[in-house]
């Protein structure tokens, strides 16, 4: 992995960020994050817009399906060259798939069948197997499963995104200990900036234009129809 | 073989300071990048970054006394192994030294920058590896004296 020097540079000048709880908004603005990610040498830069690219569920576009999502992530993670970044994007994946059996079970739906491509990871199988079990299972490695079972089943949405944000700043707050002035330091940054961005995001006028983004994307080209019927 | 000794010889009376300075370039570009981000992001203080990106200039300053120290003695076949063993080492202890001592700034900027408060003692880093050169060249200038010839 290339260790440039200008990123003693690109570190030194990003604000520090705080745990996301505290903070109403991020510390830089994405204009400005991506001015100072200028700095990355271009692969890097590349590297860093398809992880963004993978992480970030809610820019994915509507019409995108599971099968596409864990191809991409299977194209993509064996080709990540930090070992310390394919840790954590495999560990966030893993926790959507824990959370995506969560919400599939709460539903009443029954359990994945076998071969049904659905989740990421070591755990799809065991999860499949321990289907009923209320932390599948997992209660020892993922202490925070149960809570994430009680939060969907009694529908908190607020408080689930808050502790399933939190448990992931912890995650990747810990994997950048020892990363400084490295583009995992900086990749690590990104992906907590987009932590508290995510957690910013949960406002009400930044919720109707999503919502009316996403609108748009479903309708696609009958927009014109709806629009026309309205007027 | 006396030519390669005596080039073994040179090669020592000169190492503490070539040594020393590149390693000296180097810890000061370090530190001097994290001080040019700094300066991206404080809206005051910009002198203190900049002096100390200037921190890891004393290893070369220390590599001159001692090149002067081990240019006292004439290089010969006799002197040439102590002159190369006395000064290959204390260059790369120098040099050393001055690349470290550039990254502990660079995290003493970086977290100054961040909390103002923490700027002198962040700096203690630095400082003890700016220790670990003076023994280098105190005691290269010891053993520089007790050479032979």
């Amino acid at each position: 992995m290339a260790r440039s020097p200008r990123y003693y540079m690109l570190m030194a000048s990003l604000p520090p960020l705080r745990p996301y709880f505290t903070s109403g908004q991020t510390p830089i603005s994405r204009l400005r994050l991506d001015r100072r990610l200028a700095m990355l040498e271009p692969d890097d830069r590349a590297e860093l817009a398809e992880i963004e690219d993978l992480m970030r569920w809610d820019r994915l576009p509507l019409d995108i399906t599971d099968r596409e999502i864990l191809e991409h992530a299977h194209d993509l993670i064996p080709r990540i060259r930090s070992s310390t970044l394919r840790d954590v994007l495999t560990w966030r994946l893993e926790v959507r798939t824990v959370v995506a059996g969560l919400r599939r079970r709460t539903l009443g739906r029954p359990p994945p069948s076998r071969g049904e491509r659905w989740g990421y990871g070591r755990w799809v199988r065991h999860i499949e197997q321990q289907w009923s079990s209320a932390d599948f299972g997992l209660g020892g490695i993922m202490p925070w499963v149960a809570e994430f079972s009680r939060l969907i089943s009694e529908n908190d949405t607020l408080g689930f995104e808050r502790e399933l944000l939190g448990v992931a700043w912890q995650y990747v707050s810990r994997a950048a200990e020892g990363h400084y002035f490295s583009f995992e330091a900086v990749a690590l940054y990104v992906l907590r900036w987009d932590i508290i961005d995510r957690w910013a995001a949960y406002d009400g006028e930044l919720a109707q234009k999503r919502f009316n983004r996403l609108v748009s994307e479903g309708l696609g080209e009958h927009a014109e129809l709806f629009e026309a019927s309205l007027s | 073989m006396d030519a390669v000794m005596e080039l073994l010889g040179w090669a020592g009376t000169f190492s503490p300071l070539a040594l020393g300075a590149i390693g000296s370039m180097v810890g000061c570009m370090i530190a001097g990048q994290a001080a040019c981000g700094a300066l991206l992001e404080v809206e005051s203080g910009y002198g203190r970054f900049i002096g100390l990106t200037a921190l890891p200039s004393s290893q070369t300053i220390y590599g001159i006394v001692v090149m002067f120290a081990l240019m006292a003695h004439p290089v010969t076949v006799e002197t040439a192994p102590g002159l190369a063993a006395i000064g290959i080492l204390t260059g790369v202890g120098l040099m050393m030294s001055a690349i470290s001592q550039g990254k502990a700034l660079a995290s003493s900027i970086n977290a100054s920058k961040a909390k103002p408060e923490v700027f002198g003692l962040s700096i203690a880093p630095a400082a003890i590896v700016e220790g670990f050169a003076v023994f280098v060249f105190v005691f290269a200038l010891v053993l520089a004296g007790s050479l032979a010839g």
